[in-house]
């Protein structure tokens, strides 16, 4: 059954279809054919397919009973080790089924695992190591301890190219007969930061409006996802008036669903749309990183936020 | 030996200092019972002022006899009904007047004592004799409904000045002495509590060099209100760095009030500082869960409160409405109104191979795509998780 989540309908099915990636796709089927993985390792931005490779990895080792011997994490997701634990245990304890003598667990997102879990994980990793193999993969291979990154195959995905997101969204839009010009295109791959899998969505999403797509309904789309309502919570609190600042960053975190550490981000970006001096905007991105710092580190992310609120009525105040 | 307390307790009207209006209000009610418009009575105010005092030397003064029922006595509906019952139903003996005095109302405990208040209130309502009723906050929850059924009469808190001049007395007839120093200290200190000075006073006068008691705070609850209204408006004091201890609120909610209420009261530069005092407490909080090293507490106590009020210039007069924090009822609120988003997220994510969280977080981007009937059917939402995604 193909999937109608065109993600899912377009994802490769074999390592030639893989956009970019030539080296790590050639490595990576050199060492499936001699049927004995190591535990590998991928590393690399969202949307590069390190999920993509996996799957195909698995499906080319097991054939049609990859189902059977393959275990799907996300370490973000499933929380603290020893659920990942369990499950490994439980999954790990039947034998495999077909001519390959172990089973593979795709760990994704590895690097949100604490060091402690991770420490926890590569116990694991070494007790199952005659009947499981590992796959994790990781935004930055930096956040994996030692122990892990040696016991696996690193492979480091590059950020894919434009020419190669487009190419893949020019594949799609063909086969379900859209009609999208170069600027559309351009704006699908620059709303994605580069994303693959985000371009196909956003491409499905704007497709879902209209089947002609075009710059400005792909910038629409784009500015209605983007919490657009944080410049306006600057703008309230560089006017000086901070309670409505604070009414309008609960009511965009809330309707909007959107964590702390979004907010952040957006109002790093959106301080260079301020009309302040420059000297402000490094002052108010100085703070910004302080407290996203501290977010990170596990304070009260509202808290914090209402503390950066308060610099900018500073900074509007001339202070 | 009885205690000073026990033995200066007063035994006339004339003996009690400072409460002059309620006992008069007292005395009148009492007088024109049954004609009253409300047939109980509710005296509010904070511990040691004389409360329960003035109501026994009511019946001391009018003759009349006291039935007493206090924190010490189970006051479930039953046992309620059974030491009240006898007493409201019988006629006295040589037809006395009968006063009955529930003390502590508000401290009747919400499981054990259950439907005692509500007992209470409707024997108030069929009671041929005066109920006087107690309570250290008359304005609680507890006795709200109580409230409604009774006068209220508020007792002030006593003045130092007035302490210090019951405590003279009571030196002159036990032949003792202090300085005025330890005097004036016990009497502020107690801060209109007179039993606590009284007990104070007791305990200076049989040492040997009484300038050498160190005469602490006495521990009173303070409600949030005041404590804020204390750290918000008055000038920053180190007292302060104690006020969250007599408050009975664990320091995580009372840093949701300060977030609620802070700019309610500060402006401009002051509001800033003060949040960005806030946030230091809330980091230093977040230290303490995480390396579990708990002498944090004292930063995160420091901020919140001196912190917080050392941020403004000068003291705010007047009044200021503060209110409950609302943040944790909307997240609370939203995350019912979303809850089927996250169903959602986990039936998308195992079909796309992508975790749960960074589904929720790219929800704008996916939303369009769910509203494809095909893609609700190969998902297999249900009718509740569509009806979701069609609005939101």
């Amino acid at each position: 059954m193909t999937s109608e989540i065109w993600t899912e309908k377009y994802r490769p099915k074999t390592y030639e279809e893989v956009a970019g990636q030539e080296d790590i796709v050639k490595r990576v089927k050199a060492l499936t054919n001699s049927m004995n993985i190591p535990h590998l390792m991928f590393a690399g931005p969202a949307g590069t397919g390190k999920s993509t490779l996996a799957l195909i990895v698995v499906k080319d080792l097991f054939g049609e009973s990859w189902r059977d011997n393959y275990l799907e994490l996300n370490a973000s997701d499933e929380r603290g080790i020893n659920i990942v634990r369990d499950k490994v245990k439980s999954f790990a304890r039947t034998k495999s089924l077909g001519n390959v003598p172990f089973k593979v667990i795709f760990l994704d997102e590895a690097d949100a695992l604490t060091p402690e879990a991770q420490q926890a994980l590569r116990r694991t990793m070494e007790n199952y190591s005659s009947t499981c193999r590992f796959i994790l993969s990781c935004n930055y291979q930096s956040k994996i301890i030692d122990p892990i990154q040696s016991r696996c195959a690193v492979f480091r995905f590059k950020l894919l190219e434009k020419k190669d997101v487009t190419k893949v969204m020019k594949l799609i839009a063909e086969k379900e007969k859209l009609e999208i010009d170069e600027k559309g295109f351009e704006a699908l791959y620059e709303g994605s930061e580069g994303d693959c899998r985000r371009s196909v969505n956003l491409m499905q999403s704007t497709a879902a409006v209209s089947p002609k797509i075009t710059k400005d309904l792909v910038n629409t789309i784009i500015s209605e996802a983007k919490p657009k309502d944080i410049k306006l919570v600057l703008e309230y609190a560089l006017s000086g008036d901070f309670e409505g600042s604070k009414n309008k960053l609960l009511d965009v975190m809330l309707k909007e669903s959107i964590s702390g550490q979004d907010v952040i981000k957006s109002i790093q970006k959106e301080i260079w749309n301020l009309t302040i001096e420059p000297e402000v905007k490094v002052k108010l991105t100085e703070k910004t990183g302080e407290i996203e710092f501290r977010i990170v580190e596990g304070s009260d992310p509202f808290v914090q936020l209402l503390s950066l609120l308060a610099s900018f009525v500073l900074a509007g105040l001339g202070k | 030996m009885k205690t000073w307390v026990e033995k200066y307790r007063p035994q006339k009207f004339t003996d009690i200092f400072g409460q002059d209006e309620a006992i008069e209000k007292i005395k009148t009610y009492f007088e024109k019972f049954p004609k009253v418009k409300k047939k109980a009575l509710l005296l509010g105010g904070s511990p040691g002022i004389g409360k329960t005092t003035i109501v026994h030397v009511l019946a001391k003064e009018t003759g009349a006899e006291i039935f007493e029922l206090n924190a010490s006595d189970l006051r479930n509906k039953s046992s309620m009904t059974l030491k009240l019952k006898p007493v409201l139903e019988q006629v006295s003996l040589f037809n006395t007047k009968k006063l009955i005095l529930v003390d502590e109302a508000d401290g009747v405990s919400g499981t054990e004592d259950r439907g005692g208040l509500s007992e209470l209130i409707s024997l108030i309502e069929k009671s041929p004799y005066p109920i006087i009723c107690t309570a250290n906050d008359a304005w609680g929850k507890k006795v709200s409904d109580l409230r409604k059924k009774c006068e209220l009469i508020e007792l002030k808190e006593i003045s130092p000045a007035i302490i210090k001049q019951i405590l003279k007395n009571i030196l002159e007839k036990e032949n003792k002495e202090v300085t005025l120093n330890v005097l004036n200290k016990i009497a502020i200190n107690s801060r209109g509590d007179v039993r606590s000075a009284i007990n104070d006073l007791e305990a200076a006068s049989s040492l040997d060099n009484p300038e050498e008691i160190e005469i602490y705070e006495r521990n009173k609850k303070e409600d949030i209100f005041q404590v804020m209204k204390k750290i918000f408006q008055e000038k920053a004091d180190e007292k302060m760095l104690g006020l969250f201890d007599k408050v009975d609120m664990p320091l995580d909610e009372i840093m949701l009030w300060m977030e609620e209420n802070i700019s309610k009261v500060y402006s401009g530069i002051e509001l800033a500082k003060a949040y960005q005092r806030l946030a230091n407490a809330d980091l230093f909080k977040g230290r303490i869960y995480k390396q579990q090293y708990w002498r944090f507490l004292v930063y995160e106590n420091i901020f919140t409160s001196y912190g917080i009020s050392a941020s403004k210039e000068d003291e705010k007069k007047g009044f200021y409405k503060y209110t409950k924090p609302e943040r944790i009822l909307k997240i609370w609120l939203n995350n019912v109104k979303h809850a089927k988003r996250k169903t959602i997220a986990e039936k998308y994510s195992k079909k796309t191979h992508v975790g749960m969280k960074r589904i929720m977080s790219e929800w704008n981007e996916v939303k369009n795509i769910l509203k494809n009937p095909l893609v609700q059917k190969e998902l297999k939402l249900e009718v509740e998780e569509i009806a979701y995604v069609m609005k939101y």
